[in-house]
């Protein structure tokens, strides 16, 4: 790994912190997202903050940028009490954000997007764009932005649209620039070129809180490191003592150690779905695996390693670049959805209330998609039968115990358990030979999850077999025979039997890259 | 859900019931309320048998375009091509009819087919290549008068068409009802059947209601869009061909105006009864309020420009309507 001597850019420890969280604590209906974190943030320091999905970086972000109130705890900037109330006010104070959605008008110049948000008038109340150009050249000029200012930002790549953003914040005069995830859709050179940015920030004061998952990165970069778990903060890591193994022990919990060559033995059993090679670059870089009768198999990883574009592929939502199929010995490559469905999978989204649901629609009318086939009164009088399509929709809601008035209540009125249990009812109407479930239990109340793994469970039993993704490293382990880690886009590691624990998920996730794969 | 309806609100739980309560059933009491004030102002002329078919024969040519154009925005999709299609249709079929001396029963086949296909063109510009649906529409409905007049030549075909063909629309069937509202009654209730009854139909509302989440519960979401143009574009030729029977002539710019007048009664419709849900029974609704409304306006001689006006006011009302009835739904 790239790791070039930086001990002479390391900040001043004796300076000054520019931003002090103390004890932060914040609660979300009931779910504490943040138990407790600290972090100080000297200016000049790069300040890497990692964590697995959950651990509440995003919530602590939220926080300094003025989107979320804090329940408990204080902030101080420059050793003085404040409250952020407003983004407004976190931009006044020197805070800015740049998210991995970056803040962007594709309408606009790059001038008019570098001060957007920024009302620079003058006396006559109007905008001297020629007076702006000349005072903002020079940051542009600084950060690296090549694209003239008043040229339209129209074709201009990601790594371009993080330099503007970047720019932004110079011209706002940030004293800290809160960076998520920033390489996540940057090619290796780019990133390389924001790494040279982001020591330049650093020489000149400007502090950065660097947001990754990449430890690479983190190891690289950063001064010193805070580690989040479960919403408290657990250690934070001077440049001296960072090292890959101190930085995963901090966000597992205990001394890990170093990660084994992936080795994915063939299952014994009956193999319904066979996956080789398949891939849609740049998120799924060729993944296989295969897929046994009754059995249910978890993927984990962290947000952005491929799992969901993975199931996409497999469900034909997205077109593959390479790789095959085989279902049930047949050759399996659908084009659509509608393919795949009839090939005999089922596909539970990630995102029920968009992609799952008809929420102005009844909870018969949800349940009848996939199965019309059933509720006509035959292939030659295609009108449907209202009765047995009430009385199947009956027979779900008994059978998942789905908490509903009734069959004509429209679907958004449901609970979040309520309305998943609905698009996974119905699938067990149909009865799909492989049914995916992605993120089977967000959003959604202890009750309610445990009664969702039971069911999950049950259809295995019955010779379904499952693919279940999950965020949650405690989630999988409860739920699946089986576990795939995915990083990158790639299968990092197969766990199963005593191994599947939640830390070995988490370990797993962090995996360096392969070989291969280093310089991709 | 509508490109024409603006982004939802919030309400408190009291004003959407009652909101609600208004919004589902105004259109509903508005119609009473209107026949009830014209019959009130005018005895004699206003409720009578008489007046009452006339108004429904009238209204039977928008009833058919609307009932087709429902089918188009129950799928998401606008067809704004429909007007123009239909004033293509009428002089297509007068043209071959008197021209190209063809039987009428082929020669309605061929505008017929004519209207599915340009349906179909609709569809694909939309489906496949990705166009905007109002532009698409929009595109398509100008080229088609361009066609219109290129066929046409400007002239209204008028000399040569058979009695047989003014039959078509002036004709009544059993019991005297006119044609028109035979026809009328056949597709508006055809495609009620299709969609609230069948499994296509359950597709149908299921694309019009969520694409994404139609897609992946494994419905061909670009077949099913496809099919509500091409469903549109077979009643705008239907309403095209009996209009040119109607008027005994094929007029270039004839059935334009009947693009606003569906559009009302459509979105009139969705606020009926449903909240904010397209349907063809609401579409049905829709137009008669239009038709007995124009009813009125003529018996108690309104000026013309009133008219505009009215069917102005009526679009707005009709598409603000149906947006408080989706906001009420969604919050």
């Amino acid at each position: 790994m790239l790791r070039p001597e930086r001990d002479s850019l390391v900040a001043a420890p004796s300076a000054k912190p520019f931003v002090t969280a103390e004890d932060i604590a914040k609660s979300y209906g009931g779910v504490q997202a943040l138990k407790g974190v600290s972090l100080s943030i000297k200016p000049g320091e790069v300040h890497g903050l990692v964590g697995a999905n959950g651990a509440g970086k995003s919530t602590l972000i939220r926080v300094l940028a003025g989107l979320a109130q804090p329940d408990g705890g204080r902030l101080f900037i420059d050793g003085r009490p404040i409250a952020i109330a407003t983004p407004h006010r976190a931009t006044e104070l020197g805070m800015n954000f740049i998210h991995q959605e970056l803040a962007f008008v594709p309408g606009m110049n790059v001038i008019q997007n570098v001060m957007l948000g920024l009302p620079k008038v003058s006396r006559a109340g109007l905008i001297n764009w020629g007076a702006i150009a000349r005072e903002v050249a020079p940051v542009a000029a600084r950060v690296g932005i090549t694209a003239p200012l008043f040229a339209s930002v129209k074709g201009l790549s990601t790594a371009e649209k993080w330099l503007i953003n970047i720019c932004r914040a110079l011209v706002r005069k940030a004293r800290l620039i809160v960076m998520d995830e920033p390489t996540a859709s940057l090619s290796a050179a780019e990133g390389e070129k924001l790494f040279r940015i982001i020591e330049d920030l650093s020489a000149s004061g400007v502090a950065v809180l660097y947001v990754s998952h990449r430890l690479d990165e983190v190891l690289r970069l950063c001064h010193r490191v805070t580690a989040f778990r479960d919403g408290r903060s657990v250690a934070e890591i001077a440049r001296a003592d960072l090292s890959r193994a101190a930085l995963v022990q901090a966000i597992v919990g205990r001394a890990v150690g170093r990660i084994a060559k992936p080795a994915i033995a063939p299952p014994a059993g009956d193999i319904v779905l066979n996956v080789r090679g398949l891939a849609r670059l740049p998120r799924v870089r060729g993944v296989s695996f295969d897929l046994q009768r009754g059995e249910v198999l978890g993927i984990g990883g962290l947000v952005g390693a491929g799992r969901t574009e993975l199931v996409r592929l497999i469900y034909g939502a997205d077109r593959t670049d390479a790789g095959s199929m085989v279902l049930d010995g047949r050759p399996f490559l659908p084009r659509s959805p509608a393919a795949a469905v009839k090939a005999g999978l089922g596909l539970v989204p990630e995102e029920r209330r968009t992609e799952g649901l008809l929420l102005t629609k009844s909870v018969a009318f949800n349940l009848q998609l996939a199965n019309l086939s059933r509720i006509v009164h035959g292939p030659t009088l295609p009108l449907i039968d209202r009765r047995r399509r009430r009385s199947l929709a009956q027979s779900v809601i008994r059978d998942l115990a789905i908490k509903t008035p009734g069959v004509d209540t429209p679907v958004g009125r449901l609970s979040g358990g309520n309305q998943q249990k609905v698009v996974i009812g119905r699938w067990l109407l149909r009865g799909p030979k492989v049914l995916i479930l992605d993120e089977p239990t967000r959003g959604v109340d202890i009750g309610a999850r445990g009664e969702i793994h039971r069911l999950i469970r049950d259809l295995a039993a019955r010779g379904m077999a499952v693919i279940a993704i999950s965020s949650e490293p405690d989630e999988l382990p409860d739920l699946c025979d089986r576990v795939l880690v995915m990083a990158e886009g790639r299968i990092v590691r197969e766990l199963v039997g005593p191994d599947l624990t939640r830390n070995a998920i988490i370990e797993a996730s962090y995996a360096e890259p392969a070989l291969e794969g280093a310089s991709a | 859900m509508s490109p024409l309806a603006a982004p939802r609100r919030r309400l408190s739980p009291r004003t959407k019931a009652g909101l609600g309560l208004f919004a589902r059933y105004a259109t509903i009491f508005g119609l009473i309320a209107m026949i009830a004030a014209f019959a009130m102002l005018s005895p004699r002329t206003f409720p009578t048998v008489n007046n009452f078919t006339n108004v429904l024969n009238q209204a039977s040519l928008a009833m058919i375009i609307a009932a087709g154009l429902t089918l188009a925005v129950v799928v998401g999709e606008l067809d704004l091509s429909v007007g123009f299609a239909a004033s293509l249709h009428g002089i297509l079929v007068t043209g071959l009819i008197v021209s190209n001396k063809l039987p009428i029963p082929v020669a309605i086949l061929i505008v017929l087919a004519a209207g599915a296909l340009i349906g179909l063109v609709n569809g694909l510009i939309v489906t496949k290549v990705r166009v905007n649906s109002v532009i698409a529409t929009l595109g398509v409905g100008t080229i088609l008068t361009g066609l219109a007049f290129a066929y046409s030549a400007g002239v209204p075909i008028v000399a040569g068409v058979p009695e047989a063909f003014l039959q078509l629309s002036l004709g009544r069937w059993l019991y005297h009802i006119p044609n028109n509202i035979v026809v009328m009654a056949g597709i508006v209730g055809g495609l009620w059947v299709l969609v609230e009854r069948t499994a296509l139909g359950q597709e149908i509302q299921a694309v019009g209601g969520n694409p994404a989440a139609a897609r992946l519960a494994g419905i061909d979401v670009d077949r099913i869009k496809i099919l509500g143009f091409v469903i549109s574009g077979t009643c705008a030729a239907l309403t095209g061909i009996l209009l040119a029977s109607r008027l005994g002539s094929g007029t270039a710019s004839a059935a334009d105006s009947y693009l606003l007048t569906a559009f009302a009664a459509v979105f009139l419709g969705s606020a009926t009864l449903r909240d904010g849900e397209f349907h063809v029974l609401g579409t049905l609704i829709g137009a008669l309020i239009i038709a007995f409304g124009f009813n009125g306006l003529n018996i108690f001689g309104a000026p013309t420009f009133s008219q505009y006006v009215l069917q102005g006011a009526i679009l707005i009302v009709a598409v603000g309507l149906s947006s408080l009835g989706r906001s009420i739904a969604e919050s």
